[in-house]
C-alpha cells in the first residue's frame, strides 16, 4: 500500500464518518511517517543500549562476544578500584575512582556553577552594557569542551601559566606547581575550569528568567515593604525554580558525561595515576585501549545511563 | 489618610522629560484621576508619589512629611498595578497578607487583617485559591486587598481595570467608588480612559507631555477646559475645532462666522487667530433647535457620513457657506467638517442638506498660538455667566 493510498483512504473513511476505522487509518498514517525516524533512532540509539545491556552479562574475547557469564563483568567493574577505589577514599588520595571523581564533580560543580549564574544574571540585570557582559561569560560555554581543556592546560602551566603568574604576583610563589599533573589538587583545577565554562550556561538560562518577571511584581513587593533579600528570597527564588531545576539537572548531565576537558589535560588515563579519570575516560580506555575490555566497558557505560536517563526524564516531562 | 502635595514635580530621563515642573494639591479623602494620552507622564507622576521614581527635581510631602527620598514601604502607600502583579507562587492569603508579614505582624493579627479585607472586597472563602485559578476581576479584586489589608495612608492605583474586559471594567468602577466611600483613604487612579476619569474622580488632573494641564472637577473640565488639550481630550467624541480669526463683528472663518462684541475676549487682538471650540451635542438642527435660547447664525451643511450608536447618531457634516454651493466645496477636509451628535428619531439621512446652529452659551474660545482657553460661552450676558476660567482671562 502506497502512501497516496494511506491519503486516500483516510479521506474516504472520513467521508464514511465511520470513527473507527478512521483511527485505524489515522494510526498507519500516523506510523507510516513515524518509520524513517524511529528507524535512525533504533539504529543509533536504541540498538546500541539493548546491546550493551546483553554484552555487559557476556564475556569478550576483544570484539567477540563469547559466552554468558552472569554478573561477573558488573562485579569485576564495580570493584575495580579504577571506578571506586574504596581504601583510597579512607584516605582522602588521589586517584579515588572514576565514579567517585564524577560525584565529586557533581557536588562541587553544579552548585557552584548554578550559584554563579544566577548571582551574575542577578548582577547583570540591570547593569549598562549588559548585553557585552553577559556575551563575554557566555563566550566559554561556545568553546567546545576539549579546547578548554586545552586552554586550562595553558592557564596552569607552571612557566607560562597565567594562574601561577597571578600566584607569584601576589606573593604566593610557594604555591606554584603544575595543577593539572599534581594528583591531590588536579581535579579542583579541572572543577574550576569547568565552573567557567558551565556558569556562563547557567547565567543565560536565568538572564532570560529574570527578564520573564514582571517588573511590576518586584515593584509591588517593595511598595509592600520587602527589601532587597525578601525581593529575592520571596519572590525571585521561588519564580526561578524551574529554571533552577533545568539548570541542576543539566550541569549534572553535563559533568556525569564529562569527558574532554579531563581527556584534553590528562590523555587516556584520566591524569597522572589516574587522579582525576571519569566514567567517560573508564568507558574508553576499556573499549578502545589493551588490554581491550569490552564486558567493562558496557558495564561502565550503562552506569553512566543509569544515573543520567531518570534526570533526562525528569526535565523531558517538565511542564 | 493623609494629603498628599507635589511641588515642582520634574523628572527627566537623559534626553526625555517625563514629567515637567508638575505641581499639585490633594485633599485627605480624596479621589484623584491623572489622565492623559500614553506618555504624557501620569504613571511617572504617580510613582514619585509611591517612592518607585526619584524625581529630578521638585518634592513630594505625604501628610506633613516630606517623602522625596523614603524608600516606598516607608511612605505609608499601597499599590495597585496594571497588570494586577499578584505572586504567582503564593495562593490568596499568602499573597494579601505578604506585607504584613514581612512586618512581623502575629499570626492572628494577619489572619483578623487579611479577613476583614478580604470581606471588603466580596473574597470570601477564595483565600486558599492561586491566582491563575482565579478570573481577571477576582485577580483584581486580591490585588485591591493586598492594598487596604495594610490600611495605607494612600492608595495608588495604575490603570488597575486596563486589562480587564469592557463589562467587568464597568463594574469595577462602581466597586472602587464605593471602596473609595467606605475606607475614605486617599486616591490617586492613574487611566489613559476618560470615562473612568469622568465618572470616578472627586477631580481630574490632565496631563499631557508631561505637563498639568487642568486640575478641576470632572464636570468643570467639560464644560470648562483650561485649554485646547483638555477640550480635546475630554469627552467623546471629541470637540469640533474651528480655527478662524478675530474680527470686530467676533469669529469669523471659511465656512463659520460667530458674531459677538470682541470685548467678551479683551485679551486677544483683532486679527489674531482664535479657535472656536463646540462639543457634538452642542450643534443642533435648526428644526430641532427650539429649546436652545441663543443660538448662532444658520450654518449650512451636507449630513456626509452617519454613525448610529444606539441612543444616540454621531452626523459627520461638510459645511458651506450656503447650501447651493455646497456641491462646489472641496472633498471633506477636516477645516470644513463638523461632528454633530443628534437623537436616533431625527429625520437624517447621508448626503441630505441640512441647516444647523450653534448653541452660544456652549461655545469656547481659545487662543489657537497658546491654545488657552479665552472664554466659554458667549452669551451677551454679564462677566458673572462666564467660567472662572474665562474671568481669569479678563482680568
Amino acid at each position: 500500500m502506497s502512501l497516496r493510498d494511506h491519503f486516500d483512504a483516510v479521506t474516504a473513511d472520513t467521508d464514511r464518518a465511520d470513527g473507527l476505522a478512521v483511527d485505524r487509518d489515522k494510526a498507519i498514517a500516523i506510523a507510516v511517517f513515524l518509520i524513517p525516524g524511529l528507524t535512525l533512532f533504533t539504529i543509533f540509539s536504541v540498538a546500541p543500549i539493548v546491546y550493551s545491556a546483553i554484552g555487559s552479562f557476556y564475556s569478550w574475547d576483544t570484539f567477540t562476544m563469547e559466552h554468558f557469564v552472569g554478573f561477573d563483568n558488573w562485579i569485576r567493574s564495580l570493584t575495580d578500584p579504577l571506578i571506586v577505589n574504596w581504601s583510597n577514599m579512607r584516605e582522602f588520595q588521589y586517584p579515588m575512582g572514576a565514579l567517585t571523581h564524577n560525584l565529586l564533580w557533581v557536588v562541587l560543580h553544579v552548585p557552584a556553577s548554578t550559584f554563579l549564574g544566577l548571582a551574575l544574571a542577578l548582577l547583570f540585570a540591570d547593569l549598562k552594557g549588559r548585553r557585552i557582559l553577559r556575551s563575554m561569560v557566555f563566550a566559554g560555554f561556545t568553546v567546545p569542551p576539549i579546547v578548554i581543556g586545552l586552554v586550562l592546560m595553558f592557564v596552569y602551566d607552571p612557566q607560562a601559566g597565567i594562574f601561577n603568574e597571578f600566584l607569584r604576583v601576589i606573593g604566593q610563589g610557594h604555591l606554584v606547581r603544575n595543577w593539572t599533573q599534581s594528583p591531590q589538587v588536579a581535579i579542583y583545577a579541572l572543577i574550576a575550569g569547568g565552573i567557567w565554562v558551565h556558569t556562563g550556561f547557567s547565567m543565560l538560562l536565568y538572564s532570560s528568567a529574570l527578564s520573564a518577571i514582571d517588573p511590576s511584581l518586584i515593584e509591588s513587593a517593595k511598595v509592600d515593604g520587602a527589601n532587597a533579600w525578601r525581593r529575592f528570597w520571596d519572590i525571585i527564588w521561588p519564580l526561578v525554580k524551574p529554571v533552577t531545576a533545568v539548570v541542576v539537572i543539566m550541569g549534572i548531565i553535563w559533568v556525569m558525561r564529562m569527558f574532554d576537558i579531563v581527556y584534553a589535560a590528562g590523555g587516556a588515563a584520566g591524569g597522572p595515576n589516574h587522579a582525576y579519570s571519569v566514567l567517560g575516560i573508564e568507558v574508553y580506555r576499556a573499549a578502545f585501549r589493551p588490554q581491550i575490555d569490552y564486558g567493562m566497558a558496557m558495564v561502565v557505560a550503562l552506569l553512566q545511563l543509569f544515573i543520567v536517563a531518570p534526570l533526562a526524564l525528569y526535565i523531558a516531562r517538565m511542564r | 489618610m493623609a494629603r498628599i502635595q507635589l511641588e515642582h514635580i520634574t523628572k527627566r530621563y537623559e534626553d526625555v522629560t517625563a514629567v515637567d515642573d508638575v505641581s499639585m494639591e490633594i485633599e485627605d479623602g480624596e479621589f484623584v484621576t491623572f489622565v492623559g494620552p500614553s506618555g504624557c507622564g501620569k504613571s511617572t507622576t504617580m510613582e514619585t508619589v509611591a517612592g518607585l521614581t526619584k524625581p529630578t527635581e521638585g518634592k513630594v510631602y505625604i501628610g506633613d512629611r516630606e517623602v522625596t527620598n523614603l524608600a516606598p514601604k516607608d511612605r505609608g502607600v499601597a499599590m495597585v498595578f496594571q497588570n494586577i502583579a499578584l505572586f504567582p507562587h503564593m495562593d490568596v492569603f499568602e499573597n494579601i497578607s505578604f506585607g504584613l508579614r514581612l512586618r512581623k505582624y502575629d499570626d492572628e493579627e494577619v489572619r483578623r487583617r487579611v479577613e476583614q479585607a478580604a470581606d471588603i472586597v466580596q473574597l470570601e472563602g477564595m483565600l486558599d485559591r492561586m491566582p491563575d485559578e482565579m478570573s481577571g476581576g477576582q485577580r483584581q479584586r486580591v490585588a485591591i486587598a493586598r492594598a487596604i489589608v495594610r490600611n495605607p495612608d494612600v492608595f495608588l492605583m495604575d490603570e488597575p481595570l486596563a486589562n480587564l474586559d469592557a463589562k467587568l471594567r464597568v463594574h469595577m468602577r462602581t466597586e472602587l467608588q464605593r471602596l473609595h466611600r467606605e475606607l475614605g483613604t486617599t486616591i490617586i487612579y492613574v487611566t489613559h480612559d476618560q470615562a473612568e476619569a469622568m465618572t470616578m474622580s472627586n477631580r481630574i488632573a490632565v496631563l499631557n507631555e508631561g505637563k498639568l494641564q487642568q486640575l478641576a472637577p470632572p464636570l468643570e473640565c467639560y464644560n470648562e477646559p483650561a485649554n485646547l488639550f483638555v477640550a480635546g481630550f475630554i469627552g467623546s467624541p471629541s470637540m469640533n475645532f474651528v480655527e478662524g480669526e478675530l474680527t470686530a463683528t467676533g469669529f469669523e472663518s471659511e465656512n463659520v462666522d460667530v458674531a459677538f462684541e470682541p470685548e467678551l475676549v479683551p485679551s486677544v487682538e483683532r486679527g489674531d487667530t482664535l479657535t472656536l471650540g463646540v462639543r457634538p451635542e452642542d450643534v443642533h438642527l435648526v428644526e430641532t433647535a427650539d429649546d436652545v435660547t441663543e443660538q448662532t447664525d444658520e450654518l449650512y451643511a451636507t449630513a456626509d457620513v452617519l454613525e448610529p450608536m444606539g441612543d444616540e447618531v454621531f452626523v459627520y457634516l461638510l459645511l458651506s457657506e450656503d447650501a447651493d454651493r455646497s456641491m462646489e466645496q472641496e472633498p471633506a477636509t477636516a477645516p470644513n467638517q463638523l461632528l454633530m451628535s443628534v437623537t436616533p428619531d431625527t429625520d437624517i439621512h447621508e448626503g441630505k442638506e441640512v441647516a444647523v446652529v450653534l448653541d452660544r452659551s456652549k461655545i469656547h474660545l481659545f487662543e489657537t498660538a497658546t491654545g488657552n482657553a479665552l472664554r466659554h460661552r458667549l452669551t451677551e450676558r454679564s462677566d458673572s455667566d462666564s467660567g472662572p476660567t474665562a474671568t481669569e482671562a479678563d482680568s
